[in-house]
């Protein structure tokens, strides 16, 4: 039996009546959310701010209209249409009595006195996926290592690793690296600030000459970090000369939108992720560079076929040692 | 003249391991690909330890090492340093004439006394 990583996921959540706070709370808590509240006033600002979302609770009205908070919804859905919206409802826990169109940028609705039943939702939309937490965890040592072997006198940092459904891109930079097994098909995708990580650069962090440093080599830093996380997870988790079961590899197309900072897999399906920050030990008072880590098994997941490879793990303390032939 | 080639697309992983290399007394030169590493092996005669990477754009390292071992008829040290592990790279590599493996990211302390050896520094 498989142990599933205990996963969190980021909701954005303004209900106009404050009396339910302590009970969404409470919901939020019991169910691995994270809330984060929004007024009237800047939702739409807090939206734009928080762009590793699962999904959005919201009450169908607002202080000041019986109906604000569909039309928000309307609104958040033309942005964000991959996040689901679950709606507070006053009189009905359906989306009943909603036009069919309004009724299409709603995930479901519910009333207060039934928001546990919301939990098949949660699991459908955002808890969809299961991961081992074996896997989990290593992911986040195979990335603490390889940061702190490309970066001098760093501590790296992680938080609870995190489920979004939200398809915008993080900073300036990312990278994007295929990983394909019998278990899993889909991409490793890094994403930072270039001017965090150009400061690493330039303090003479990394192995780049500062002086001649420009977003180049900066680049092969980021490269670099990539391909240690890949090729090391590579060695921990596939098999050796194990190739993807499908005979015809499948692929489908990724999407890219600078405009408006977006990608597309092609899939609903949530991703991964992790977030990574790197501490100056030798001067504290400058701001943590802050790597953002998504997994996207859009091709394959099948997490019952993995398994974690122990000769490689007896390999991976050997990192760095020469293996005479 | 150098001691040693040091072959990866990395600039990243070139810099780190030149630098300490030359740090510690080696003649270094570096290669960004399998076809520019086999260019320089042929310019330069000298060459006695060749450090490489495996996945690698134009030509990867191991291929590189067949073809330094078959093409150039050349017997020079070769050792892969590289983020690959599986036992049927390293095979790969054993077959084609690969001296060592060492598994990223680089520490050159608990190698540069065999390296020294090997350029017969």
């Amino acid at each position: 039996m498989v142990e599933k990583a205990r996963l969190v996921s980021k909701v954005l959540v303004h209900d106009s009546n404050p009396d339910y706070f302590d009970r969404i709370k409470i919901f939020c808590d019991n169910n691995n959310l994270i809330g984060v509240c929004a007024q009237n006033t800047n939702i739409m600002e807090v939206l734009r701010s928080n762009i590793d979302l699962g999904a959005i609770l919201l009450s169908e009205s607002t202080e000041d209209d019986p109906i604000g908070g569909i039309m928000l919804g309307l609104e958040i859905h033309e942005l964000r249409p991959e996040l689901p919206i679950f709606l507070r409802r006053e009189k009905q826990s359906s989306l009943d009595g909603l036009d069919a169109g309004t009724q299409r940028a709603f995930a479901t609705g519910y009333q207060i006195d039934a928001i546990d039943k919301l939990k098949p939702q949660l699991d459908e939309y955002i808890f969809s996926l299961y991961y081992p937490s074996v896997l989990v965890r290593g992911i986040q040592e195979i990335t603490t290592d390889a940061l702190s072997s490309q970066f001098k006198e760093v501590t790296v940092n992680t938080n609870t690793p995190y489920i979004v459904r939200d398809r915008i891109i993080h900073g300036e930079l990312f990278s994007l690296i295929p990983i394909e097994s019998n278990w899993c098909r889909g991409y490793l995708m890094l994403l930072s600030d270039e001017n965090n990580m150009m400061d690493m650069v330039k303090m003479n962090k990394t192995a780049i000459q500062a002086e001649h440093a420009d977003f180049r080599s900066m680049n092969e830093v980021f490269a670099e970090i990539t391909n240690l996380v890949w090729g090391t997870f590579k060695a921990r988790y596939i098999e050796d000369n194990e190739t993807a079961k499908e005979t015809v590899l499948t692929q489908v197309p990724i999407i890219v939108n600078q405009q408006h900072k977006y990608i597309s897999f092609g899939t609903d399906e949530p991703q991964l992720c992790f977030k990574y920050e790197m501490h100056d030990t030798s001067d504290e008072k400058h701001q943590p560079v802050v790597l953002y880590q998504r997994f996207i098994f859009n091709l394959n997941w099948s997490p019952d076929d993995f398994k974690e490879i122990q000769t490689s793990v007896d390999d991976l303390l050997d990192s760095g040692e020469l293996e005479f032939f | 003249m150098a001691q040693i080639l040091v072959v990866d697309d990395s600039s990243t992983v070139r810099n780190e391991v030149t630098d300490f290399l030359s740090s510690n007394g080696m003649d270094v030169i570096s290669a960004v690909d399998g076809q520019d590493g086999l260019k320089k092996l042929q310019g330069d005669p000298s060459i006695k330890l060749v450090l490489s990477d495996v996945n690698m754009p134009v030509m990867d390292g191991l291929t590189m090492v067949e073809k330094i071992r078959s093409e150039l008829n050349s017997n020079v040290n070769i050792i892969m340093l590289t983020t690959e592990s599986s036992p049927s790279m390293k095979e790969r590599g054993k077959a084609a004439g690969v001296k060592g493996w060492i598994v990223k990211p680089f520490k050159g302390d608990s190698v540069v006394a065999t390296f020294k050896k090997m350029v017969g520094a």
